[in-house]
């Protein structure tokens, strides 16, 4: 396979990731403002901004954050690279260089993906924002289903490691985001907002049930920071994708017969982290932890990029 | 080198064991240079397998039988991806200070049949590397491999004085003289590849790992007097072989016992010319 074709696949991997949890982002907070005020909507889509690191491209456009502005600049906003438009766009983009390299379900469903939110000028009131991300939700997993059925191959593992690696970012960020900015000032820790925010935040990875069937009882912050970062039951938790990686990986190497900095890199950060427990983690810091991961994200996703040379 | 591993142990028994626990140290972790694709246990009854790490970071599992058995066999499988780094071990997990591994053990001991060589390897002068290597070449030329001369309580000294045995022989005898002479040294077992095409073999294989200051840990294999290559596959480390040994076990019942291992260590094949085509 062409390095070009490899990156390409790996792009389309982390973009649709990218796209979903947009999208996951956006519901979850219309979906908390629901129950609270309007003060704290403001406060809520700045750090749904944040979590995304749209936040200063979007103090660059001016506008106030308001329900509307920031509704458009996550979804449809074309100055800012990782709305769901954007995201979609260069999925698109590379699904079409690297077109034979995917099946037609593939092809057909990026496509699709990229359809429903091609023409759309406005993200319309809450209501019609919730049916759009539904409506690209559907369309992403048609993409995982039909990823399901392609051929076991590098083309597939490239889509695989782009969207494990994009999906250890965004998890690490959101968490982060939530430990250390959402709450606004003068709203006290374990309230009413608090609680939902964690609601919220166990909504957008979909694992409100789960949370419940594992741990039963009240929410627990540091319950939920075990959930998304240790549990690898978890298929979106930080472990989780830290296995996956090691996994495909290891398929590449067995598959060439050589391995690199990546492999390296992404074993000495599983093996790390199946020694772990939660209260080591708080000790040492949730914060400075989760910065150390997604830096070590970033270096393996360097090392993914020299090791196959997507140049 | 990508490499296969098939290694099988049964036990027949004279009549049916009631109950049989075993522990297994059988399972090879990942560090630089060698990565493992994937590796499973079979048991060929119900049993119970439990996994957890020793304290030298060494995967274990303890097999449980509970229900009457004639007859056990495990077998062990799996695919590695090995590189020639020279011997040079980095990156292991669960690594433990060196000084752990300076003490002498009763396998172990240095007497008068290994002072010489430990003589030899403490004399400054040329470097540790060097006269590690030097060691390893002396034991393969002076001593002579036998399968028959010894048995698994043979210590290094015994076997050193009688100036033959087995892999696990060798490697402690190569132990015992780092330790008399000041170095940490610690025992390997795993499976090796034949290159001379005797691929199926009777028994896995065993070497030493030596520290060496500002290299870290450097694995040799003193039969066959070089450093590990690729076609070695590390499983387990300890102070000796009674800490590594692959397996190890008890069992009530069952009266006198019968051992048969097959070991085979193949290179995967056919899967480049795959590749080339994608």
């Amino acid at each position: 396979m062409l390095s070009r074709t490899a990156a390409n696949l790996y792009w389309i991997g982390r973009y649709m990731e990218r796209a979903e949890f947009t999208s996951r982002l956006v519901e979850a907070t219309i979906r908390l403002n629901a129950l609270g005020d309007h003060a704290e909507a403001d406060q809520s889509w700045r750090s749904a901004l944040s979590v995304v690191g749209a936040d200063q491209a979007f103090d660059a456009t001016g506008e106030s954050v308001g329900s509307l502005n920031a509704r458009r600049h996550l979804t449809l906003s074309e100055a800012n690279p990782s709305s769901i438009r954007s995201c979609l766009s260069q999925a698109r983009d590379s699904a079409r260089a690297a077109r034979t390299a995917l099946t037609v379900e593939l092809w057909e469903a990026i496509n699709r993906a990229w359809l429903t939110i091609r023409d759309r000028t406005s993200p319309g009131g809450a209501q019609a924002t919730l049916n759009l991300v539904d409506s690209v939700k559907a369309e992403i997993r048609g993409f995982e289903g039909g990823l399901g059925r392609m051929l076991r191959s590098e083309g597939c593992w490239f889509l695989h490691l782009g969207s494990v690696i994009e999906r250890g970012d965004s998890i690490a960020r959101l968490l982060d985001v939530k430990y250390y900015l959402l709450l606004p000032p003068g709203q006290e820790v374990g309230g009413k907002l608090d609680r939902d925010q964690w609601m919220t935040l166990l909504q957008i990875v979909s694992a409100r049930t789960a949370y419940r069937h594992l741990y039963g009882g009240a929410l627990q912050p540091w319950l939920v920071a075990d959930f998304l970062i240790l549990r690898s039951e978890m298929p979106r938790s930080l472990i989780a994708s830290a296995e996956e990686t090691v996994a495909l990986l290891s398929s590449f190497a067995a598959r060439s017969g050589r391995q690199g900095q990546a492999d390296r890199l992404a074993r000495a950060r599983l093996d790390r982290m199946q020694d772990l427990d939660i209260e080591a983690v708080v000790q040492e810091g949730l914060h400075e932890w989760l910065h150390a991961y997604l830096r070590e994200n970033a270096a393996i996703d360097q090392a993914i990029a020299q090791q196959f040379r997507f140049g | 080198m990508r490499l296969h591993v098939h290694h099988s142990t049964t036990y027949s028994y004279a009549e049916p064991a009631r109950r049989v626990i075993q522990l297994l140290r059988v399972t090879p972790s990942s560090f630089v240079g060698q990565s493992v694709f994937d590796w499973r246990i079979d048991v060929d009854c119900d049993a119970k397998l439990r996994e957890r790490r020793d304290g030298y970071g060494n995967v274990i599992h303890m097999l449980y039988v509970d229900s009457p058995t004639p007859s056990l066999s495990i077998t062990i499988a799996g695919r590695v991806l090995t590189e020639d780094r020279a011997g040079v071990v980095q990156g292991l997990p669960h690594e433990l200070p060196p000084a752990v591994f300076a003490r002498a053990t009763e396998l172990t001991a240095a007497g008068r049949a290994i002072a010489p060589f430990a003589a030899d390897l403490a004399r400054p002068g040329r470097p540790a590397l060097d006269r590690l290597h030097a060691l390893a070449q002396r034991l393969h030329d002076d001593l002579r491999f036998d399968t028959e001369a010894t048995a698994v309580e043979t210590t290094a000294e015994q076997a050193c004085a009688a100036g033959h045995g087995v892999c696990q022989d060798y490697a402690h005898i190569f132990i015992a003289a780092c330790r008399e002479a000041g170095m940490p040294a610690r025992y390997v077992s795993g499976q090796l590849f034949r290159r001379d095409g005797a691929h199926i073999q009777e028994a896995a294989h065993a070497w030493a790992e030596a520290w060496v200051e500002d290299l870290g840990w450097v694995a040799f294999d003193p039969l066959n007097g070089i450093s590990t290559d690729d076609a070695y596959i590390r499983v387990a480390c300890g102070l000796d072989y009674r800490d590594a040994a692959p397996i190890v076990g008890a069992r009530s019942g069952g009266g006198s016992e019968e051992l048969t291992v097959q070991v085979r260590v193949s290179e995967l094949a056919g899967q480049a010319q795959a590749q080339s085509q994608s």
